[in-house]
């Protein structure tokens, strides 16, 4: 019998990736149950959901309720289960216990975790119940931020792993990437490698020095540092910390949480969410008055953000991608000279190694990476930086920078071929001045 | 036509870019339109003879004229081009379509480039859409009125209800399918919006009026974008196509246009059109012209259409007028779902402006694009069945002023 989603069930609907994720289904015009500790809670959901797309139409397509009320009978009816509750594999486990004790036969349970393991999380529960459980990986906010991962465990049953990549790819509207169930999945661990390579790099150089340097012009909407401040340095500790005790690849050392973030985020600082304490940046005061304040590593202390002097080399490079010259503003990247030179190329260079390299245990195509950076996290995806360096030259920069060169890009550099390989995708779109 | 204009190929920025974000100058929305464009059709840069540019206001939005010259810059190939700037407001591209194809009809040259291209989210939606009213007439209709357009064309639903009367669920349904076919476009503005006839027949927060009738999900969305597009006479698409290993008979070809102009004061157009079943006769005439030049009867001899809906209530004037129903008909085309994506003939299977964006020196340029596409049957996930192989599109300029229609078929 063909399946069909008639109904889904989100837990943990009041946070922002339930929300979100609810809020997707609903649009798509799936009746959805948003399910929380209260119902007062579920129904802030439902309204978070409403302002994420922008209608109250679609509320009516959501009906709200409690755990204790609701969930045994709502997962009852329901033909899939997706669960946004805690990144806590313990609590995880305890919701997923009482799902598989009330859930339809054949239902579809997804998790929104963002790099825990998939076949840990479902290890106590039925035969049935780990055959239908994966993970549905979307970045937030799913409304706007279309890119995820649809992770299998070696149980999954083919048939749910299908139907559901055809439904996120089809109805839902989502750019999907198949990945193995390795620590934080394809996007967080290369994503993750670069951010905290660059938290490492700013207690030597500088926060303020290192965000403008890794700026938007090497790729990126948004600078390293302020992402991690907009990610929550507790989640980012969450996946860096679980990346270095579960991964030993090349970019080993690039896990380690640098120390002075471990004692700020002791103290309480966890970036955006916390703006009294701040992270890598804090502003204090309101409107006209306020003061933008970063963070001196060394010292745990903030003071007042100063413009950086760069040298000349990046400002040329802004130039040429302003008028849409991409080639010729990675041109000036590769042959420019200096410490400054040879840290953007490193962090960059790094990035384009690192995630190419996780094609054949990660993922299964160089077009995989690419899409998750560049859907997940709005960054050039490593193909496109390799097609506007030139495969050739990359070969001769990795090998030179010491850094591990992905069989894919030797590939292409021996046949003279581009690898980017979406043709729907405009390439200069990841390139900001 | 004295000869048919073949189109080459093209190509479309994505509509949902905003490059003001990207930091990036309106040079290097032409810039990436043409390389694409090249890199589509496989043109060799100094095969291009002419080039001609569709924009409306860069010099309000990006304070930036004499666009023509910055084709110059994009390939060394391209010194000492002749190159132009077009302009009739929202008509634009089309402006600089029917300028270069007169050239290659003329003989003067065998290969032509032409960009539309529009650069909006430089400014405040406030700014833009005063801006947007210097396509009216300023002082009489848009000079301290905010948001000027969505009022005029609020108006011409008014003028359809005065005559025959008009339904809002009509003009919602017309939004959910654009909204609905923009999904299937990679290129498309919104392709990630929510929208659905629920939504667009209500009225809440999120979807307010905004002038007279109109209400925000009536509207074309402001956007940045740039669209290329290769044209050719006979010769060199028979050359062209004989080194791509294609048949010419399959290269999209220009086969019939249509173009009038009507008085620019909204008042004066509906007062000339008192004695007309259409609200907008000009229009009409310049859809029969492009008929007649085509050499067909009507518009069941198409397999789809892109239109000029600016507002749903331009798409609902444009299905009369195509003649997909008598006049003042237009919603039963809407209610027998005549328009729809898998409809008897669809309306906007890109999007449209509603759907797709409507970067408004762009969208002449774009919209013929995606004729060419449908016809070769290249449009990928908004590709519709072609039974005729023929399009047909409408680019209007102003509150229904400048009205451009070609025919495309292949």
């Amino acid at each position: 019998m063909a399946r069909a989603i008639r109904r889904v069930v989100v837990l943990g609907a009041n946070g922002a990736m339930g929300a979100g994720s609810g809020a997707v289904f609903a649009a798509a015009g799936i009746p959805t149950t948003f399910l929380a500790r209260t119902r007062d809670k579920a129904a802030a959901g439902r309204t978070r959901a409403e302002q994420l797309v922008k209608s109250t139409a679609i509320g009516a397509l959501i009906s709200v309720g409690s755990y204790e009320e609701d969930l045994a009978r709502e997962v009852a009816a329901a033909d899939l289960v997706f669960e946004a509750v805690s990144e806590d594999i313990a609590i995880k486990r305890d919701f997923f216990a009482w799902v598989d004790s009330v859930r339809k036969p054949d239902s579809i349970i997804a998790t929104v975790s963002s790099g825990l393991s998939i076949a840990a999380m479902c290890a106590d529960c039925s035969e049935s119940f780990r055959r239908h459980f994966l993970g549905w990986h979307f970045f937030n906010p799913p409304t706007v931020i279309v890119g995820c991962e649809l992770i299998p465990h070696a149980g999954t049953d083919p048939a749910v792993l299908a139907f559901s990549r055809e439904l996120m790819a089809g109805p839902l509207g989502r750019e999907v990437v198949e990945t193995a169930d390795t620590p934080a999945f394809a996007g967080n661990r290369v994503g993750f490698k670069v951010l905290n390579e660059v938290a490492q790099l700013a207690e030597i150089h500088g926060v303020a020095y290192m965000d403008a340097l890794i700026g938007p012009h090497t790729g990126r909407a948004m600078p390293p540092l302020a992402t991690v401040d907009f990610v929550g340095w507790d989640v980012h500790q969450a996946i860096v910390d679980n990346l270095h005790a579960h991964t030993a690849d090349e970019a080993h050392a690039a896990f380690h949480l640098p120390a002075y973030m471990q004692r700020l985020i002791a103290a309480g600082h966890l970036g955006n969410k916390t703006p009294d304490r701040g992270g890598f940046f804090r502003t204090e005061g309101k409107g006209k008055t306020a003061t933008r304040l970063v963070l001196d590593p060394a010292r745990g202390e903030y003071i007042p953000l100063a413009p950086v002097a760069l040298p000349p080399f990046v400002d040329a490079m802004k130039t040429m991608l302003r008028v849409g010259r991409y080639r010729e503003a990675m041109d000036v990247m590769c042959a420019a000279e200096g410490t400054a030179a040879d840290l953007m190329r490193q962090v960059v260079l790094g990035y384009v190694s690192y995630g190419l390299n996780r094609v054949g245990e990660v993922v299964a195509k160089a077009r995989d990476v690419d899409r998750i950076m560049g859907f997940g996290f709005n960054w050039a995806p490593p193909s496109v930086l390799v097609d506007a360096i030139g495969p050739r030259r990359v070969v001769g920069l990795l090998e030179r920078a010491r850094l591990p060169v992905p069989r894919v890009i030797i590939d292409v550099a021996e046949r003279s071929l581009p690898l980017f390989a979406l043709p729907d995708v405009d390439r200069g779109r990841f390139f900001f001045a | 036509m004295t000869q048919p204009i073949y189109i080459l190929g093209g190509h479309q920025t994505d509509f949902a870019r905003n490059w003001t974000k990207e930091g990036k100058h309106i040079s290097a929305m032409m810039r990436e339109a043409v390389q694409g464009a090249l890199e589509a059709t496989g043109v060799e840069p100094r095969e291009i003879e002419v080039g001609h540019v569709g924009n409306f206001a860069a010099e309000l939005y990006a304070m930036q004229g004499h666009l023509g010259a910055f084709l110059v810059d994009i390939d060394p190939a391209f010194q000492g081009l002749p190159t132009g700037r077009h302009e009739a407001a929202c008509a634009s591209g089309s402006i600089a379509l029917l300028a270069a194809s007169a050239e290659l009809e003329a003989g003067r040259y065998g290969c032509a480039l032409v960009v539309g291209v529009e650069q909006m989210k430089t400014v405040s939606p406030a700014t833009g859409g005063d801006f947007l009213g210097t396509a009216a007439w300023y002082e009489v209709e848009a000079k301290g009125v905010e948001f000027p357009f969505p009022k005029l064309f609020g108006r011409l639903g008014d003028e359809y209800e005065r005559r025959y009367g008009l339904k809002d669920e009509h003009l919602a349904h017309i939004s959910a399918v654009n909204y609905g076919n923009a999904k299937r476009n990679p290129r498309a503005q919104t392709r990630t919006w929510y929208m659905s006839e629920a939504h667009a027949c209500g009225e809440d927060a999120y979807n307010s009026k905004i002038g007279g009738r109109i209400k925000i999900s009536d509207c074309s969305q402001v956007t940045d974008g740039a669209v290329a597009v290769i044209l050719a006479t006979a010769p060199f698409a028979a050359a062209w196509a004989a080194r791509r290993g294609i048949a010419l008979a399959d290269v999209p070809r220009l086969t019939g246009w249509g173009h009038r102009t009507a008085a620019l004061r909204f008042d004066d157009k509906v007062a000339a059109s008192a004695s007309s079943p259409y609200v907008l006769p000009h229009t009409r005439t310049a859809i029969t012209d492009a008929y007649r030049r085509a050499g067909i009867a009507d518009c069941w001899a198409l397999d789809g259409i892109e239109t000029h809906d600016c507002f749903t209530t331009s798409e609902y004037m444009a299905i009369d007028h195509f003649g997909l129903t008598a006049p003042g008909e237009s919603w039963r085309a809407i209610e027998e779902r005549v328009i729809d994506f898998d409809g008897k003939l669809p309306i906007n299977p890109s999007g449209g402006l509603i759907g797709a964006g409507h970067p408004v020196g762009a969208t002449g340029v774009r919209q013929l694009l995606d004729c060419a596409l449908q016809v070769s049957g290249r449009a990928g996930r908004y590709q519709v069945a072609r039974k005729h192989k023929r399009f047909a599109m409408l680019n209007i300029g102003g509150s229904g002023t400048t009205s451009c229609v070609f025919v495309v078929e292949a």
